[in-house]
């Protein structure tokens, strides 16, 4: 089984899903399912085999390589399952669309290629896959037209400006070491002075943060998400981003290695110093900006560039426990944020497209399954104790607050307060509250939407009380790039500051929940009322008028509002504008009138005459 | 011990707690609310037996009209009982409320209240009809100095 | 491991007689600088049977489980949580675990009060949110500030230390994050001036309007709970825990009275109002604390 055999199936796959599409129909749905069931399949039989192999010699002179160890492993495998059940899900949500053959062309495309990033051995072929996903994901967040494409267009320039950066650290690597593949050229930057090193980290970085959206280089996200096709939102936000936090931890770990990264710079102006305040600004501001919106899935990727923060801040923080959670809030925030935009996809699907969270509510009763998806999505994502996302924030937590940096700990605390309010809103707005009238009959999600809801409803809850499944995966991650290994144990870490026993947690919460519903069942039974039987001091509920909505946080809202004006996102704008202005006035040069361009064409003479006589360069 | 002195030890405890726990709930739009807050606060300290005031229905087990009914209220009245969860009582409250019902030749209240085209004179086997307590009636004195 | 399961078990029924004890006290205390008699101090148990035989309404599975999930989080603190030196779970985690399940009891009430589907429980819950924002703000720097000082996670170690080194309120650099916790404590409480998220006048007690019966009974004792808790994570961090549960009663009953002459008087905050007191000078003394105790300690 070998990694090229492994690419051929996908990208092949992907080209067999298009073409059965086109040839037969309805064949799609199951060559997609086929496609990406067996990709999730082949990736874990390659569990713990390290790999690296060349598959094309004399590319421009360099040879161009796959890679597989541990991190390549632990990418993979959430990416191709992620992207399966994306795909699950996306067999009723695109039902009756049109060009859902180029849908599904491109879901897989997408997925293919991400599985290319990680298992590049060499810089080149990582770039090649890189925008491989880079236009594959225009193609896609463009799909429904009208205010998408604006949208695309933003995500496509600064992803081209990435991948420039991206391609200017490559030219100085290869002009400096003739020489792409990775293995070789970390050997050699073990030896490279520490000016250089600061360069390669900051032209990557530049590469990378805008792909995770780190502030200041975060303005695409919330458009592109919003206007995306929900299912491929999920794919977008849970691991195409996050493509970003592998370069960056390829580049800081594996190509320039743990012991330079952590000694670049000198005291407050380290590298990873910085990053890591970079991150906690990437937490705080955009969670209170998330409180403020009023649409489901801005709401959410507003959250996401939030989340990343936090992944930021773990990886650079440089240490075992801050590397260790960093990933692990990767693949934490994977699971959850697919889960919250399958559950808003499911609700758009059944109440015709509307994302608006003014207007929804009360669907609780209407959808189940979909509530619950959204319930443990934002337990996750806020950390409650027993989902996997506690897991990670506490291990980012802990080595804050023991290495002595409070003020980054408390940024990334007061975060999760934040982000207790905004998705407290997301949830009572769609779920919870009185059902308007126009929503009386909506229908519960099909079987295919149910599916990948429960399952990443259970990855949540396994992964939080049994969190040494990944933590050893994890933990083998860590050892490989040279910090020391952890304790892990099957339900939690042991380390001599602290130890989080999840089972216990687990226990105690759950003989405490099952007394309590005894001692509830033994009270007097309850009688049960409709929805709209509620107090209304003696009058009968007005229909669609006894719900609140609207600016959930009001007073919060008035005081914090002027503080969080998304500053850098008009700063884009306004340089866009001034270079097209600059462009119009350029134009003008060019006026149509034969007489200009003599007076040209003689002023340019005149002056290469000038410039003979007086300087004799000719 | 037989089978009726175990049921009534046994229930004790529910008649003691009624007993002594009442929450209210007020018709606040009767006029004889001006009456309640004298009653709830230091002057006659209703909280010394356990009566407080709640904010809505569904926390409530007695339910205080205060004030005479009139057709309009009517509607907010039957509602707000429904609301009340099992078991619950009502208490007219106040002079107006006694003068709906009685049927006497009284010069003032007789034609304040009971001749008042709008007033509700059926209280008793409307909210009452049901449970077996009789009404109690608080009234206080200023109230029935006035009224006299 | 007998003793353990011993404290297990009795950590969370003393935390509930303490909790209604301070329920009753409080009423009695109110109702005494009212200049009237009060209710006895049994009253809150009285009102919880009678509660229990009482029938109410229910709005779905949620507005069930919502009440009890958020009581398991209650008790499940209770047991991190050091009370004279009974701490069954102490190992478990430390002060950043008791910071998130603190957080299991409003989120278990706001998906129980949301599926009532009343707007007064959603303002009510808003409020609470954006209350529980304003307060974190400090209490998240005192914390801090204190496991800085005392270079640990874990309360017992800080209980512990001030074995060694005295009181922490009465420390320098943590005397400034002692006094911002105490001017914070009336709004983790939820005392006057900051019960804005359960005004019965404005917003007919907010998330538990549609409480009736049982779940008022549960609101009751999760509401015992919740001053148990605040007030035993106050006495531990800065008041030096204790040796025996005796001693550890009287400090928190100190506190609590101070708490309710607090109470007494003061009329209630707008949530602007709260909030712009919560970040002014509270937040501004634990600051300067959280800097002192950096400085001082590197």
């Amino acid at each position: 089984m070998s990694l090229e055999l492994l690419l051929i199936i996908a990208f092949g796959g992907a080209l067999l899903t298009y073409l059965g599409g086109k040839l037969f129909g309805k064949i799609r749905h199951f060559l997609a399912v086929a496609v990406s069931l067996a990709l999730v399949v082949l990736v874990a039989c390659l569990y713990g085999r390290s790999m690296e192999r060349t598959y094309y010699w004399g590319f421009l002179g360099l040879n161009l390589v796959l890679r597989l160890n541990m991190f390549s492993w632990f990418f993979a495998i959430a990416i191709s399952s992620l992207g399966m059940l994306s795909v699950i899900f996306s067999l009723s949500y695109m039902k009756d669309r049109e060009r859902t053959d180029f849908y599904y062309l491109m879901l897989l495309v997408v997925n293919a290629a991400m599985l290319g990033i990680v298992f590049s051995g060499d810089l080149v072929s990582l770039f090649i896959f890189w925008e491989i996903m880079s236009w594959s994901t225009f193609l896609l967040i463009s799909y429904n037209r009208g205010p998408a494409l604006a949208a695309a267009m933003k995500y496509i320039i600064m992803s081209i400006v990435g991948s420039m950066s991206l391609l200017i650290g490559m030219l100085s690597l290869y002009t400096r070491y003739a020489t792409l593949n990775i293995s070789e050229i970390s050997t050699s930057l073990a030896s490279a002075d520490s000016g250089y090193i600061l360069f390669i980290l900051i032209v990557f970085s530049i590469a990378f943060g805008i792909k995770n959206a780190v502030m200041p280089l975060h303005t695409w996200l919330p458009d592109s998400y919003a206007e995306a096709p929900s299912p491929f939102t999920a794919v977008l936000s849970g691991m195409l981003t996050r493509m970003g936090i592998y370069g960056f931890v390829l580049i800081m770990y594996v190509i320039v290695g743990a012991v330079s990264t952590l000694n670049c710079g000198s005291g407050i102006l380290k590298f990873n110093y910085i990053l890591a305040w970079l991150g906690a600004i990437t937490i705080v501001i955009p969670t209170f900006i998330a409180m403020l919106q009023n649409d489901a899935k801005q709401l959410l990727a507003w959250h996401g560039i939030g989340q990343g923060g936090y992944m930021i801040l773990g990886i650079a923080f440089g240490t075992s426990l801050g590397l260790a959670g960093g990933i692990f809030h990767t693949l934490n925030h994977a699971i959850y944020i697919v889960l919250l935009f399958m559950s808003v996809a499911a609700v758009q699907y059944r109440t015709s497209g509307e994302r608006d969270l003014n207007s929804l509510g009360g669907l609780i009763k209407k959808m189940p399954v979909a509530f619950i998806g959204g319930l443990l999505g934002i337990c996750g994502l806020i950390g409650v104790p027993l989902t996997n996302g506690f897991v990670s924030k506490w291990l980012i937590y802990k080595t804050l607050i023991v290495e002595g940096y409070p003020f980054l700990a408390f940024a990334a605390l007061i975060g999760t307060w934040g982000t207790i309010l905004s998705v407290y809103k997301f949830l009572h707005n769609m779920f919870l509250g009185q059902l308007p009238e126009k929503y009386r009959d909506v229908e519960k999600s099909p079987l295919s939407m149910q599916l990948p809801i429960i399952v990443l409803s259970l990855a949540i809850l396994v992964f939080g009380i049994l969190p040494g499944i990944p933590l050893k995966v994890i933990d083998t991650i860590g050892t490989s790039f040279g910090f020391e290994s952890l304790n892990i144990t099957l339900w939690g870490i042991t380390s001599e500051s602290g130890t989080l026993n999840t089972i216990n947690i687990f226990s105690a919460v759950l003989v405490a929940a099952v007394l309590f519903w005894l001692l509830f069942r033994f009270g007097a039974k309850s009688v049960p009322v409709a929805q709209d039987d509620s107090y209304a001091a003696g009058a009968y509920t007005p229909a669609d008028k006894y719900h609140y909505t609207v600016e959930f946080y009001n007073p919060l809202y008035r005081m914090i509002k002027p503080f969080l004006r998304d500053v850098i996102d008009e700063f884009y704008y306004w340089i866009a504008s001034s270079v097209r202005s600059l462009a119009g006035s350029v134009r003008h040069i060019y006026s149509g009138d034969v007489g200009y361009y003599v007076m040209y064409i003689i002023l340019f003479l005149a002056l290469l005459i000038f410039v003979q006589t007086r300087w004799k360069i000719w | 011990m037989d089978r009726n002195q175990i049921t009534k030890w046994i229930k004790a405890p529910a008649k003691m707690a009624n007993k002594y726990s009442l929450h209210a709930i007020y018709f606040c739009t009767g006029c004889g609310i001006i009456e309640v807050p004298p009653v709830i606060t230091a002057r006659w300290d209703a909280e010394r037996f356990g009566v407080i005031p709640v904010a809505t229905p569904r926390q409530a087990n007695l339910f205080l009209i205060t004030g005479y009914v009139s057709v309009k209220t009517l509607r907010a009245i039957i509602r707000t009982y429904e609301q009340m969860p099992e078991p619950k009582y009502t208490v007219g409250f106040g002079s107006t409320h006694l003068w709906t019902l009685i049927d006497k030749d009284m010069a003032n209240g007789y034609i304040r209240y009971r001749e008042n085209y709008n007033s509700y004179r059926r209280n008793q086997e409307l909210v009452l009809g049901e449970l077996e307590w009789p009404p109690l009636f608080l009234v206080s004195d200023e109230s029935q100095g006035n009224e006299q | 491991m007998v003793t353990k399961i011993i404290h297990i078990i009795f950590s969370p029924i003393l935390a509930l007689v303490v909790g209604i004890f301070f329920l009753g006290l409080a009423r009695k205390i109110m109702a005494r600088i009212h200049w009237r008699y009060g209710p006895p101090l049994v009253q809150p148990v009285i009102d919880m049977i009678r509660l229990f035989y009482q029938k109410s309404v229910s709005h779905g599975r949620m507005f069930d489980l919502g009440i009890i999930l958020s009581l398991a989080g209650s008790i499940v603190v209770v047991l991190f949580l050091p009370f004279g030196q009974i701490c069954p779970l102490a190992g478990s985690g430390g002060l950043l675990v008791i910071l998130y399940i603190m957080l299991l009891a409003p989120l278990g009430l706001a998906l129980s009060g949301g599926q009532g589907a009343n707007p007064n429980i959603s303002i009510g819950i808003s409020r609470k949110l954006i209350l529980s924002l304003g307060y974190e703000v400090p209490l998240l720097l005192v914390l801090l500030a204190v496991m800085t000082c005392y270079k640990t996670i874990s309360i017992v170690e800080v209980v512990n230390a001030q074995d060694n080194t005295g009181w922490s309120i009465t420390s320098w650099p943590l005397f400034l994050s002692g006094l911002s916790y105490f001017l914070i404590l009336p709004a983790i409480l939820g005392i006057r001036p900051f019960d804005v998220s359960s005004a019965p006048q404005e917003i007919s007690s907010g998330p538990m309007a549609e409480y009736g019966g049982k779940y008022l009974a549960i609101a009751t004792i999760e509401h015992a709970f919740v001053l148990f808790i605040s007030i035993a994570l106050f006495v531990n961090l800065f008041l030096g825990g204790a040796a025996n549960p005796a001693i550890f009663f009287v400090k928190m009953l100190v506190v609590f009275v101070l708490g309710l002459c607090i109470n007494a008087v003061f009329p209630r905050f707008k949530i602007e109002q709260a909030i712009r007191y919560l970040w002014k000078w509270p937040t501004l003394l634990a600051f300067l604390g959280l800097i002192m105790t950096l400085v001082i300690r590197s």
